[in-house]
């Protein structure tokens, strides 16, 4: 899972693979936006997983490994 | 009786919370003492019969469409369906701002409206999500009903709060609960009592009608509106500490802000945090799914005026909250359009030098929309 999300969050932030680790911060460090997040949340979809980001803050999703281990 | 206005609300609240420390501190679960004394508050709050009537029809309303949807939900899953019952929700509310155009419609009006229908319709969108499948009336009662911050937020969701319901503290937690409580009433109750009414006793209702004093009026009024708001939200947090129930912060030093975007998260976080959540990324994502717009950032665009315009109207239907709406959701595309397409931007606001003047310069911003929110321009 953390490679596609890793993947998708390359391809939304316009960055080069291997730019963006598992632990990197991703709001922290203007990687992704809110409009970035409801990026990744469609590209999610298209992999048939669902994230409730309503219910959850933004440290809890901060990182591609933290979305990973919500996902698996 | 309005929510901490006067000694008389807190001596009520005082004597009222007093079973429910004395239960908390001997390690008791706190869910049905605390339903008693938001139903006890009530009483006192909406003080008349008449006042009483509305809350008991609106609170009515809300639980039958909330648990009708509930029924229904298991059987469709289609959107147009949760609109209706989003609508048929919001109808009071909707009413009620319409007022001001038709005095008849004033029937509806009833304190904490806003903040109680947006709870309402949170629901109903958890439950069309799916995240909500089974719901107990009592605590989805005391939830919509929460007298603590009835009047002006946090604005809770109802997962977190129905799981602080659910807790049983230690005497030890629920010591820690109380002093952390009893802090943010204190320091509530000075930010509001003191600093707010001395700055719009001294301050911002003694500038006169001229560009100066307007300009006065400007900085008197964002420090005015800090202390007054961030003041009832911390004793609301307070009181709902002392209840076992630990609300969100609504307010993160906001004038430390080095963009609009970092404004908004600092500022009634409860309430940008909720329009984010259920407007803004709703909008954008069915328009990314149904690729309504060539340029993917359009969505983004659209979606900070919608949600800027409903913050505005959420407040009122009249035209300094509409242009208010209008000028938040416009900054908030060139704060979109700078981060994305200036990389100097976000070079400065991790600058500690330049990120000052960026601070400065949000200030500014935010104050002259709080200007145009005061009604003194037009």
């Amino acid at each position: 899972m953390i490679d596609q999300v890793l993947t998708a969050i390359c391809e939304i932030a316009g960055a080069d693979e291997g730019e963006i680790a598992p632990d990197t911060e991703l709001f922290e460090e203007g990687i992704l936006d809110s409009f970035g997040l409801v990026e990744l949340l469609v590209q999610l979809e298209s992999f048939g997983r669902r994230l409730d980001v309503a219910n959850l803050t933004r440290e809890e999703i901060s990182t591609p490994a933290k979305i990973a281990a919500l996902l698996e | 009786m309005t929510p901490y206005s006067g000694l008389g609300f807190f001596f009520a609240l005082a004597l009222a919370l007093l079973p429910v420390v004395v239960l908390g501190l001997r390690g008791k679960n706190l869910r049905v003492c605390g339903s008693l004394v938001t139903a006890v508050m009530l009483l006192l709050i909406f003080d008349t019969p008449r006042k009483l009537l509305t809350l008991a029809l609106f609170w009515l309303w809300q639980l039958v469409l909330i648990f009708v949807y509930l029924r229904v939900r298991k059987r469709s899953e289609k959107r147009y369906v949760l609109w209706i019952f989003l609508l048929l929700s919001l109808q009071p509310l909707v009413f009620t701002k319409l007022s001001v155009f038709v005095q008849e419609l004033s029937v509806f009006s009833m304190l904490g409206i806003s903040y109680v229908s947006f709870r309402a319709v949170q629901i109903l969108v958890e439950i069309y999500d799916g995240h909500l499948t089974k719901l107990c009336p009592l605590d989805v009662s005391y939830f919509l009903l929460f007298f603590a911050s009835i009047l002006s937020g946090p604005l809770d969701r109802y997962q977190r709060f129905s799981a602080d319901l659910q807790k049983t503290r230690s005497p030890e937690e629920y010591e820690t609960l109380v002093k952390e409580g009893l802090w943010r009433l204190a320091t509530g109750a000075i930010y509001n009592f003191v600093l707010g009414n001395l700055i719009w006793q001294y301050w911002v209702s003694c500038m006169p009608d001229t560009l100066f004093g307007t300009l006065g009026y400007m900085y008197g009024y964002t420090l005015f509106m800090f202390f007054n708001f961030a003041g009832y939200s911390r004793m609301a947090i307070g009181t709902a500490y002392l209840l076992g129930i630990e609300q969100p912060e609504n307010f993160n030093q906001p004038f430390r802000s080095v963009d609009m975007k970092d404004f908004w998260s600092r500022w009634h976080i409860s309430l940008s945090t909720f329009l984010r959540d259920y407007v803004y990324t709703r909008f954008c994502m069915a328009a990314l799914r149904g690729k309504w717009f060539k340029e993917r950032r359009t969505c983004s665009y659209l979606g900070y005026i919608l949600t800027m315009l409903v913050m505005g109207l959420w407040h009122g239907l009249t035209g300094a909250y509409l242009v208010y709406g209008a000028y938040h959701g416009l900054l908030m595309c060139a704060n979109d359009i700078l981060d994305t397409r200036c990389k100097k931007f976000k070079a400065l606001k991790k600058d500690p030098r330049a990120s000052w003047w960026l601070r400065l310069l949000t200030l500014h911003l935010f104050s002259f929309g709080l200007l145009i929110f005061s009604g003194r321009l037009f």
